[in-house]
């Protein structure tokens, strides 16, 4: 369970990009935050794993918070995967390095187990027969399929999705949407920044409208789209789906 | 004009040739290392590691790669107690000297890997050294290539200062040579000819090695 209390976060004094946010995210839930661009979404998508450097507040992991002196930041990140908008696979490693890297070194596999892991994956993201290409050599949606793979290496027990089919011509973004449907019907905890509204109304459990670097609403999906609450919302909403 | 007086010391002059290469093998791959760390110190958000890192690369890029030699040749001894011999003083002051230089192709190299090539690694549990090794660097060195290809064509050429404290490598040599022979046109055009072919050599290998990395890597 990700637990997030009082977050707030700035890069200029005056100006919260996250402004007092607090919320959980149960295991096994799949939950998408959509908002205007600049609301702060990414931001605080990256302060679950540390990736940003918050100032007041707390992120809790199972728990543990992310600043107490005792926690390994590293080993909540190795639990935590990441998707980004331009996939971020390491350009100069095969599909097949990308994934087996982090397996390898953080969690010590023997390069046999690391590579018929990654394989499994690549079979369940639908592109084995790449595993040998250079990032390069991929389309985008084939890109981000292997990004999700290096990221479920990891056994995960959380992924983060930081709007994963932005960067995707629109016949790609469907073979990425797929994938995680899937991994949302295997009861992965999930939480996907976003503005594929299809995706938020089919497959999540609770959407969170964020505006401001504030969550104004959270409901269940079908409340979400229904029955939306604040002017915001369904104003964002109304622009959105036309 | 006499050039027979090149075939008559060409040998002796060559085997400082050895030295050379020895002492710029030494100072680039040295330099190289240090550099790295020094580089990547001049990217550091601790001050604890950026304002040494920074103070070590200004203060070396300011000061003449001469006085560097001579300044390990005399000072060292005096404050260690024994001497450290000429080629190994000359060593050490080489490596310190162009690893300033090359700290800032690798902060220029490092700064050229998108921030979230970063991101990316430490989101897979990387630590800090594992993101730089496996995924920073071996990017960086790459767009780095033609700047490192330069400082070690320079590195290759400034191994003659090392004559100032009678190291015999190759110029020193050649100086010897002139010393007793008296034929300074014809033994200073052959060192000109010699750096020119092997530094031409360098750049070329360097060159068809970049091309080679580009086709790897679309």
């Amino acid at each position: 369970m990700i637990e997030i209390r009082n977050l707030s976060l700035w890069y200029r004094r005056g100006h919260k990009v996250v402004d007092d946010v607090s919320t959980v995210f149960p295991n096994g839930r799949t939950i998408v935050i959509c908002g205007p661009s600049g609301s702060g979404k990414s931001s605080f998508l990256r302060c679950i794993n540390g990736l940003e450097r918050f100032q007041e507040g707390e992120v809790l992991i199972d728990g543990k918070s992310l600043r107490a002196r005792e926690t390994d930041i590293h080993q909540v990140r190795a639990r935590i995967g990441m998707v980004f908008q331009h996939f971020e696979l390491y350009p100069h490693m095969t599909v097949l390095d990308n994934i087996t890297l982090a397996p390898r070194k953080v969690l010590k596999q023997s390069a046999k187990d690391a590579v018929d892991r990654a394989m499994q994956l690549l079979t369940r993201v639908g592109i084995p027969e790449n595993a040998a290409k250079f990032p390069g050599e991929l389309s985008g949606g084939q890109q981000q399929r292997v990004a999700i793979a290096r990221s479920l290496a990891m056994e995960p027990q959380a992924m983060l999705f930081d709007e994963p089919t932005s960067a995707l011509d629109p016949e790609m973004i469907k073979e990425v949407l797929e994938v995680m449907i899937d991994l949302a019907g295997r009861g992965m905890t999930m939480v996907v920044v976003t503005h594929e509204m299809g995706f938020a109304r089919e497959v999540a459990d609770e959407v969170i409208f964020m505006d401001h670097g504030r969550f104004l609403e959270r409901k269940s999906s079908t409340d979400f789209f229904e029955r939306p609450d604040h002017p915001r919302t369904r104003e964002f909403l109304s622009r959105i789906l036309r | 004009m006499d050039w027979q007086v090149i075939l008559r010391n060409l040998e002796f002059m060559v085997g400082g040739l050895a030295l050379t290469a020895q002492l710029a093998a030494i100072a680039l791959t040295g330099g190289l290392l240090w550099g790295i760390l020094l580089g990547l110190g001049r990217l550091s958000r601790s001050p604890w590691i950026y304002y040494p890192a920074t103070l070590y690369v200004h203060f070396f890029r300011s000061q003449p790669l001469i006085l560097v030699i001579f300044w390990f040749y005399f000072l060292v001894p005096v404050i260690t107690g024994k001497p450290l011999g000429t080629f190994v003083s000359t060593v050490i002051a080489f490596v310190t000297f162009e690893a300033a230089y090359f700290a800032e192709i690798v902060r220029a190299g490092v700064q050229s890997v998108p921030k979230g090539q970063v991101a990316a690694g430490y989101s897979c549990g990387l630590r800090y050294h594992q993101v730089q090794l496996y995924v920073i660097l071996p990017q960086a060195l790459r767009s780095m290539l033609p700047a490192l290809t330069t400082q070690a064509v320079v590195i290759f050429q400034d191994t003659s200062l090392a004559y100032v404290i009678g190291l015999r490598e190759f110029l020193r040599r050649v100086n010897l040579v002139d010393t007793r022979e008296a034929r300074s046109i014809e033994l200073y055009c052959f060192a000109a000819f010699v750096y020119l072919v092997l530094c031409l050599l360098g750049s070329r290998v360097a060159h068809r090695f970049e091309r080679r990395r580009e086709v790897a890597l679309p």
